[in-house]
């Protein structure tokens, strides 16, 4: 709608102050010490000497803390170092996949429809705003009730829901690219459409969009933990992060560890993504005020 | 100005009619046939195919939409099978709930994200803004389901200051009322002010940087005159965009807040409806609230066209 | 000489009204005291009463049905059939026609009358096949319902059943009364305002919120009822619920989380209200295909369990580990049912003479309880060698799942009830059309009719012992937990009877002013 396309498209003057910042700041590198420790335990947790987070001990349930169990066990007796990092793989999985499937598309019907205008951009808007106009939570949960919760069926739904914000990104970087100096001396000089898309426009594009797939990486592994929260989120047994809490919730007076601990995972993941995200949309492009 | 209204009108009424056939589509893709949910056990193919013919279900779906959309323009939506009330008196009695919710989350949001936004502009880059931003951002980083639960485990069970859950309506009484939505709209007013306050400060630390604050310093204006008059007037502009976007997505997305705090609002009965599997309710619900955010995003188009001239005339 | 008798008076006057507040002091502590209201909180939204719309009642919609209903009978402390609506009946010698005798100048809501032609009416009408209702699977027990006079009603039963009159006290979708003039009126509107013959009326319904029932100033039981309203929140959140007790807008909760059981034993504001009740929750396996047709596999699962442990971490010591269908609250009690024992070594043996890989799904419901039910099974099975995978589906589809016999292993509940014939003959028969597992044992037939048709407790008791006894050999099904229901509540709310059926009745209830 023309109200967000026009706070996008404002060229504000730099700021003096952000300007000023030096360098990227230490909780900027805190934040990519920490999302690399997780990726890395992640992809590593079948060969680390981790009990499985599959097996129950019923009778050392919502165990606090111990030399056996570092995390101590959940509701079931499960060890939650072990479910943690294993909940990892699937909640990064489905954290970074489904905006990644977003962003693809969102990124191809945005940029034709900011390059080449017209009627396909007068349609592929309209396609956002009718997407956009749908409360997305009631979208999947809908689509996942019906269809079934699986880690595949999460990704797709999750990630459809973010390709109306991609394109608008996509389409309002395009809009202001397209009218810059280097693309209209590639014009001149008779380069192709498909030329100009590629080696001009894209390149340029992705940048923000880079900062801005993060963004959505962040919503959407709490996106995941709500679904979980509702119970349609990852199947058991996997775990997941959100799954984990939910599952925490009801030991929440007795054992409050069981679902803080896959919780503050969470939170340091997402505010992690977030300050990258955030910073390097900053130091790139400081003229963008959205969000 | 008529003009501009006139082709937004044009424009939006087959964004409507796109969200209804999509809505009535995926309901149609969804596993599920509503004859056979409503005779559960009763289900032998005789029964379930008079009630297909009685339902109109035994017709091509392109049929099954105009005879949903004839009945729509004319102010029925359906009535639910499950309990009997029509689509319309179901969220006509939930929405004041829902309303309400959104107008104090937006107003808590406001109440905490203009003042650090202007506190933060002004300081910009200082140690207070660093802190600001990374509460921002922590907050919009803790689960809202965690949120809410924190904030009744210590306002309501702790503390004993507020209700943990329930509604009380503002005709019966204003202070329950007030009582009973507070924890919920602060809730969610946690989640609406870091984007206030973000996307706020952006705006006045490059309005502050123009000429004419520079001017007004020089002839001496006071500095909340400045701020207050001179910097935050421009980017209200953006304000009132934010927040309304936001009080139009809140209209179907409050559910979760919604839900465990047991208000009867819309997002509540939609996500009932799903997991009721109440078809009638969720496809009229969902187009309703659709269109009340398209609604909601028009209003908002106007406001700003009619405040700022370059977008009436085409400019965007 | 007149200030001395203006004295005297006084002191009179103060001395009577020591006294009086003396008196007042000492009377008996625990005289139902009139008036107050009572907020009731439930654990799912009521959709509606009316047996067409709905369908059947789950424990919400049974607990408000409880205030604005009544039934023919009513169970009393000992689980023995009182009078309610009937005042009196009789079977004939074969259990298959029930006569009662029914309450005389009994008014519905709505000052229509109460007679046999109600009766009639509201059981043909669910029985009616043009009206689809999902309710009439709950019927099959009965042939016809008539009127033989204004106030005389007979069943005519397709079964003996000695225990009829229990069996319809329970307020559940079939068996409590509607006024059929309000049907009448307002058709598919009825489904949102009842109108019964019970001791509350619907005062208010705001929809989506709370039911507001107030005091029915007509009800024949009147004296009986002290509350002023009764408001039914539906609080889905299980948590919030809790905490809407702790923290003063709900006076009695629907809970059987056993934390939070345990919390309000802690606290002496609250009183936890248990009921042990029969049936239990139970697993079927589908017998007619692999794996399950071979009764190895099936004992092999049933001895790779260890029940009470399992009992213990999803119930904390809430509810206790099944060790046959009839549960603590049936009047048949076994000594010795022959229950597989948890057995690892055993259960391998069992397979490796099968000699086949077993692998299957187990069906769970879409709920966090089936979720960690499922979670727990699978670990058991998979400890003694058998590919176990969960498939996890909506609760609403379960009953079509099970009845197509579309699984392998269901969820499945054997509910509390004053007799176990209608069930267990449902569930175990040959032939019945809800003989979920397939199962066909000519002993357990003919112990079932035996049962039936004796009216001699005893041996009647010792009849389900023996097919206990038998199907824990043969597991067709197995039972994994007994049925507790509980309510909490203020300490002080007093007045309410046992949950039968997990039904919270407060009809009356009252406020203990101590």
């Amino acid at each position: 709608m023309a109200t967000l396309d026009a706070a996008l498209d404002r060229e504000v003057p730099v700021a003096a102050a952000e300007r000023r910042r030096p360098g990227l700041g230490a909780l900027f590198w805190l934040a990519v010490a920490w999302i690399a420790i997780v990726l890395l335990l992640a992809l590593a947790a079948d060969l680390l000497p981790l009990a499985s987070p599959f097996k129950l001990t019923l009778d050392a349930r919502r165990a606090s803390p111990s030399a056996q169990h570092l995390f101590g066990t959940d509701a079931l007796g499960r060890d939650i170092l072990s479910r943690l990092i294993h909940g990892a793989r699937i909640s990064l999985a489905v954290g970074f996949t489904a905006p990644l499937l977003g962003t693809v598309v969102g990124t191809v019907l945005g940029v034709l429809a900011g390059y080449f205008r017209g009627r396909f951009e007068t349609l592929a808007i309209a396609a956002t705003d009718v997407l956009l106009a749908f409360p997305p939570l009631v979208l999947a949960l809908a689509i996942i009730a019906y269809l079934g919760a699986s880690v595949v069926n999460l990704i797709i739904v999750l990630g459809i829901l973010t390709i109306p914000a991609v394109t608008r990104v996509a389409r309002a970087t395009t809009l202001s690219l397209r009218e810059r100096e280097f693309v209209i001396a590639a014009r001149a000089l008779g380069a192709s459409h498909a030329r100009i898309l590629r080696r001009e426009i894209l390149p340029n594009v992705l940048v923000p969009l880079g900062a801005f797939f993060l963004l959505l990486a962040a919503v959407t592994i709490i996106a995941e933990g709500i679904l979980s929260y509702l119970g349609l989120g990852v199947p058991p047994p996997a775990p997941s992060w959100g799954s984990m809490i939910a599952e925490g919730r009801d030991s929440l007076a007795v054992a409050p560890h069981v679902a803080f601990i896959p919780a503050a995972a969470m939170f340091l993941t997402v505010i992690s993504i977030n300050l990258i995200g955030d910073t390097l949309r900053a130091s790139i492009d400081p003229r963008r005020s959205a969000l | 100005m008529l003009g501009f209204v006139g082709r937004r009108l044009l424009y939006l009424i087959p964004v409507v009619l796109a969200v209804t056939v999509l809505t009535f589509f995926i309901a149609s893709l969804l596993p599920g046939d509503l004859a056979v949910t409503m005779l559960g056990d009763q289900a032998t193919p005789e029964a379930v195919a008079a009630l297909h013919k009685k339902l109109g279900l035994d017709l091509p779906l392109w049929q099954q939409y105009l005879h949903w959309l004839g009945g729509a323009l004319s102010g029925d939506f359906g009535t639910s099978q499950r309990t009997g009330e029509t689509v319309l008196h179901a969220i006509a009695g939930r929405l004041p709930v829902s309303l309400e919710l959104m107008v104090i989350a937006e107003l808590g949001g406001l109440l905490i994200g203009v003042p650090l936004a202007i506190l933060c502009a002004v300081r910009a880059g200082s140690e207070l803004d660093r802190v600001a931003s990374a509460a921002a951002f922590g907050t919009l980083s803790v689960p809202p389901f965690l949120l809410a639960i924190l904030l009744i485990f210590l306002f309501a069970v702790q503390l004993n200051w507020l209700p943990a859950t329930g509604y009380v309506p503002l005709s019966e009484d204003i202070l329950g009322n007030l009582r009973a939505m507070a924890l919920p709209g602060l809730t969610l007013a946690l989640l609406e002010w870091p984007a206030i306050m973000r996307i706020l400060r952006s705006d006045m630390i490059s309005t502050l940087q123009e000429n004419y604050i520079a001017m007004a310093k020089a002839k001496g204006l006071s500095q909340r005159r400045i701020l207050l008059v001179h910097a935050l007037k421009p980017s209200s502009l953006t304000l009132v965009t934010i927040v309304g976007l936001n009080i139009g997505r809140l209209i179907g997305g409050a559910l979760l807040v919604e839900t465990i705090f047991a208000l009867p609002g819309v997002g509540r009965l939609l996500v009932e409806a799903i997991f009721l599997r109440d078809f009638i309710i969720l496809q009229g619900g969902v187009v309703l609230v659709a269109i009340g955010f398209v609604v909601v995003n028009f209003a908002v188009d106007l406001l700003y066209a009619a405040l700022d001239p370059r977008i009436r005339h085409g400019h965007a | 000489m007149g200030c001395t008798k203006q004295r005297q008076g006084w002191l009179r006057l103060v001395a009577l009204s020591a006294f009086a507040a003396l008196a007042l002091t000492i009377a008996p502590a625990g005289a139902q005291t009139r008036g107050g209201t009572v907020k009731f909180g439930v654990g799912e939204d009521i959709a509606g009463f009316d047996p067409i719309t709905v369908g059947a009642y789950g424990a919400a919609t049974a607990s408000a049905a409880a205030l604005l209903f009544n039934t023919l009978t009513r169970l009393d402390d000992q689980g023995k059939p009182a009078p309610e609506l009937a005042l009196s009946w009789t079977a004939s010698p074969d259990f298959k026609t029930w006569t009662f005798k029914l309450r005389p100048d009994v008014k519905f809501q709505d000052g229509s009358p109460f007679n046999a032609q109600a009766v009639a009416f509201n059981f043909q009408r669910m029985r009616n096949p043009d009206n689809h209702c999902r309710c009439a699977a709950y019927l099959t027990a009965i042939d016809t319902v008539e009127a033989a006079d204004d106030l005389t009603v007979v069943y005519h039963l397709n079964a003996p059943q000695p225990n009829w009159a229990a069996l319809i006290a329970p307020k559940t979708v079939t068996t409590v009364i509607h006024s059929p003039k309000a049907i009448e009126e307002m058709k598919e509107g009825y489904n949102r305002h009842p109108v019964g013959t019970g001791g509350f009326r619907l005062k208010s319904w705001q929809s989506g919120d709370q039911i507001v029932l107030e005091r029915n100033p007509d009800y024949w039981n009147k004296d009986h009822v002290y509350l002023d309203e009764v408001s039914v929140r539906p609080l889905p959140d299980a948590q919030a619920r809790y905490a809407s007790l702790q923290s003063g807008e709900s006076d009695v909760v629907w809970d059987d989380n056993a934390d939070d059981i345990a919390d309000a034993r802690k606290n002496a504001n609250f009183a936890v209200r248990e009921y042990a009740g029969s049936g239990a929750v139970v697993y079927v396996f589908n017998m007619r295909q692999p794996p399950f047709d071979d009764v190895r596999v099936r004992q092999a699962m049933r001895m790779a369990m260890d029940m009470p442990a399992f009992a213990d971490a999803v119930a904390s010591g809430v509810s206790k580990a099944a060790k046959d269908p009839y549960g603590p609250g049936s009047f048949v009690q076994c000594k010795d049912t022959g229950l597989l024992p948890y057995d690892v070594a055993k259960a391998k043996a069992l397979l490796a003479d099968y000699g086949k890989p077993v692998d299957f799904k187990l069906i769970v419901t879409a709920t966090p309880r089936g979720r960690t039910y499922g979670q727990i099974f699978q670990e058991f099975w998979s400890a003694v060698g058998a590919k176990v995978s969960i498939d996890q589906i909506d609760q609403s589809t379960l009953g079509a799942r099970v009845f197509s016999h579309n699984f392998q292993v269901a969820p499945w509940g054997i509910i509390d009830s004053a007799d176990p014939d209608p069930q267990m003959y449902a569930n175990f028969h040959t032939g019945s059309p809800v003989n979920l597992a397939g199962y066909s044992n000519p002993d357990v037939d003919r112990l079932l009719e035996d049962a039936r048709n004796s009216g001699d407790l005893e041996k009647r008791s010792d009849d389900y012992c023996e097919i206990a006894r038998i199907l824990n050999k043969d597991v067709p099904w197995f039972w994994a937990l007994e049925i507790h229901s509980f309510a909490i509540a203020k300490a002080h709310l007093e007045g309410i009877p046992q949950q039968r059926s997990g039904v919270i009745d407060l009809t009356t209830a009252w406020w203990d002013k101590k």
